[in-house]
């Protein structure tokens, strides 16, 4: 509780503040843009984590990703490795996924991924699309929301049936704009029935690179075991005469591991599974507990490095006060001295400077907080990139604008609580 | 003769840490009474300033004694002397010394900001007195838009808020014309009437002569006084 006394020195120091209206707004826009700088870097900072957290987050942390990579090889070096005559074989097996299932323990489930090119027709029209054979299991595990329709199920699976789950990206690049369910789409020769169109919420930046998804939002969808037994796993290209064919098993292997805390060990564990079965490496291993925890580190150094910048503005700010402080104690040197023959003591005028300082920096602050709110609208509209301004952003802005007041105003305060009376009395 | 509310013995002030310092007062005898109006003249560099500030605590001597109420008050501490000037000590300036951004209300409450008693207790006192110099209608107006006249009366009502042992005044009516000025003295003969303790420094003969005891001081001495 603020003695009576306090607050009318309190009061007698805001008082000065208002006899100089003009000169209390300049002194004050430096801790403005400081603190407006400060809180637009620590909300971008924010929303770059958060999009992160979104990014990574919606490969789920508690899964481990595996990928088929195809390895680098000279052109003909054919005796080596998966590469046999004219079909190019490499990647995540079958057994694989097997040995996963049956040795690997404390695992919620494995869901295997088969990916292939393929091009979608609607009558004339086409596009190329990607292909994913997928377990029913794998909208749940990657939150993929059905807009219409249904998901995959466990029975499309048992029946082989030619069905598929699109995003509505394609249907409008196939032109196909009445209700999408049961529509007829030809994938190569076969026919599939489309019963369901997810959502446009699109994998993006790092998500969208591990699970290979695709950019323009043409995948299909459709059950695992269709494609394995109606298609296989070999896919061919052809160009200029030659043709070539792939084979690859198994192009993803999803793993949800039960317990939180035994990811980054089964994570080990699989690896070193993976690493006995193919001693040339075929495929590449994410994590996204790690990847988090490492982006999460890359940016906070971001985020500080951004924050020290703004900081500097801050630090101009704080000078500025002191400047303007200190030009005010010499003209204010007989009001100094007058204060002092009325009975002032030295510490009540540190404390009438100190209170005109932070008044001045702390209401720089508050309108600071508003100038980032306005240059964080500014920045998102403009770059359409994320940005928070959390609730510790504007404490902390607050508590180094206070502390600018103070460092800042200690110096001239000490100066004018020194000046001797009577010499101050005669100033001109 | 009751006990002198001012009591100076011996007084000597020095000026500068080498020899040869500057000796300014030299010997200063003093008594003042409880209700006198007391004058002192001198010419410029006789050491009436000097003397002024010793008086008005904001200087200590640098041999000597200074009874002020009964009490020592030649040794003591920054912060001690701060209280004393807040109590004890009614500062009435030549050039007014007002704060040019306070009002005339805030100007005489400013004592009252390094005393004890807070300013809401004491805002109807701070009027009345403003009102007892004739300025109540006054209050919220800053100095720049007051006379020199009006500036005085402010100033002599702020050096009345503590109700202060003495009021100490500095040249007065310096500043002010004649007739400004003859109303200033009248104000303080009028305080003087009620039995304020004043000392007024000047060195025009015929606005000493309006006290009731006149010291003159030269060269660092009271060399004659008359009543």
């Amino acid at each position: 509780m603020i003695s009576r006394k306090k607050k009318e020195l309190l009061r007698m120091g805001l008082q000065s503040l208002l006899g100089y209206p003009m000169r209390t707004v300049l002194t004050m826009l430096g801790v403005v843009f400081g603190v407006g700088s400060v809180i637009a870097m620590l909300a971008l900072g924010a929303g770059a984590e958060k999009e992160l957290l979104q990014e990574i987050g919606r490969l789920g942390i508690q899964n481990i990703i595996i990928n088929s990579v195809e390895p680098e090889q000279p052109e003909n070096n054919n005796s080596s490795g998966g590469r046999r005559g004219w079909i190019n074989y490499y990647g995540l097996k079958f057994k694989d996924h097997r040995q996963i299932v049956e040795t690997i323990p404390g695992i919620e489930r494995v869901l295997p991924v088969h990916l292939s090119k393929k091009k979608a027709w609607n009558g004339s029209r086409w596009i190329e699309s990607t292909l994913f054979a997928v377990e029913p299991d794998y909208f749940e595990v990657f939150g993929l929301e059905i807009a219409s329709g249904r998901a995959l199920s466990p029975q499309d699976e048992e029946d082989l049936a030619r069905v598929c789950v699109v995003r509505s990206g394609l249907l409008q690049e196939l032109g196909i704009y009445e209700d999408p369910i049961g529509y007829v789409l030809t994938i190569e020769d076969q026919k599939f029935t489309i019963v369901g169109v997810l959502s446009e919420d699109r994998f993006q930046g790092y998500a969208q690179k591990a699970l290979v998804a695709d950019a323009r939002s043409s995948e299909i969808y459709v059950p695992y075991q269709t494609v394995l037994k109606r298609q296989g796993t070999r896919s061919f290209s052809g160009s200029a005469g030659s043709w070539e064919a792939t084979d690859v098993e198994l192009n993803q292997i999803v793993v949800e591991v039960e317990d939180l805390d035994q990811v980054i060990l089964t994570s080990r564990t699989i690896e070193n599974l993976l690493s006995r079965n193919h001693p040339e490496k075929d495929y590449e291993m994410i994590v996204p507990l790690e990847v988090l925890a490492q982006r999460r580190k890359t940016q906070q150094v971001f985020n500080i490095a951004l924050v020290a910048i703004a900081s500097i503005s801050l630090l101009v700010g704080g000078i500025g006060i002191a400047n303007i402080m200190l030009a005010t104690v010499t003209e204010r040197t007989r009001e100094i001295g007058v204060r002092r023959a009325l009975g002032a003591q030295k510490r009540h005028i540190i404390a009438q400077f100190l209170t005109e300082t932070t008044t001045i920096s702390i209401l720089g602050g508050v309108l600071g907080i508003f100038l980032g709110f306005g240059l964080v609208q500014i920045l998102v509209i403009f770059t359409g990139w994320t940005a928070v301004i959390t609730p510790i952003s504007i404490l902390v802005a607050l508590t180094i604008s206070v502390a600018v007041g103070i460092t800042s105003g200690i110096y001239p305060a000490r100066r004018a609580a020194a000046l001797d009376p009577i010499s101050a009395l005669r100033h001109q | 003769m009751s006990q002198p509310i001012i009591s100076l013995e011996g007084i000597h002030k020095y000026y500068g840490e080498v020899e040869p310092r500057l000796h300014v007062l030299k010997g200063i005898r003093l008594d003042v009474t409880q209700g006198e109006f007391v004058s002192i003249m001198g010419t410029s560099g006789s050491g009436k300033s000097t003397l002024l500030n010793l008086l008005g605590c904001l200087d200590v001597p640098t041999e000597g004694s200074y009874f002020l109420g009964g009490n020592d008050v030649s040794q003591q501490s920054d912060d001690e002397l701060s209280r004393i000037r807040n109590e004890d000590i009614g500062f009435i300036f030549q050039s007014f010394q007002l704060i040019p951004q306070l009002t005339v209300l805030e100007n005489v409450q400013v004592p009252l900001l390094y005393g004890d008693s807070s300013i809401r207790e004491k805002e109807e006192h701070c009027r009345s007195i403003l009102d007892s110099v004739g300025l109540s209608h006054r209050l919220s107006h800053r100095p720049s838009q007051l006379s020199g006249g009006e500036c005085q009366r402010v100033a002599i009502a702020r050096s009345l808020v503590n109700d202060p042992l003495i009021l100490l005044a500095d040249e007065p009516t310096g500043n002010l014309d004649s007739k400004t000025g003859q109303e200033v003295l009248e104000l303080m003969d009028s305080l003087h009437a009620e039995g304020r303790t004043i000392i007024m420094i000047t060195h025009d003969q015929e606005v000493a002569l309006r006290a009731q005891r006149q010291v003159r001081i030269h060269d660092g001495l009271v060399i004659e006084e008359a009543s």
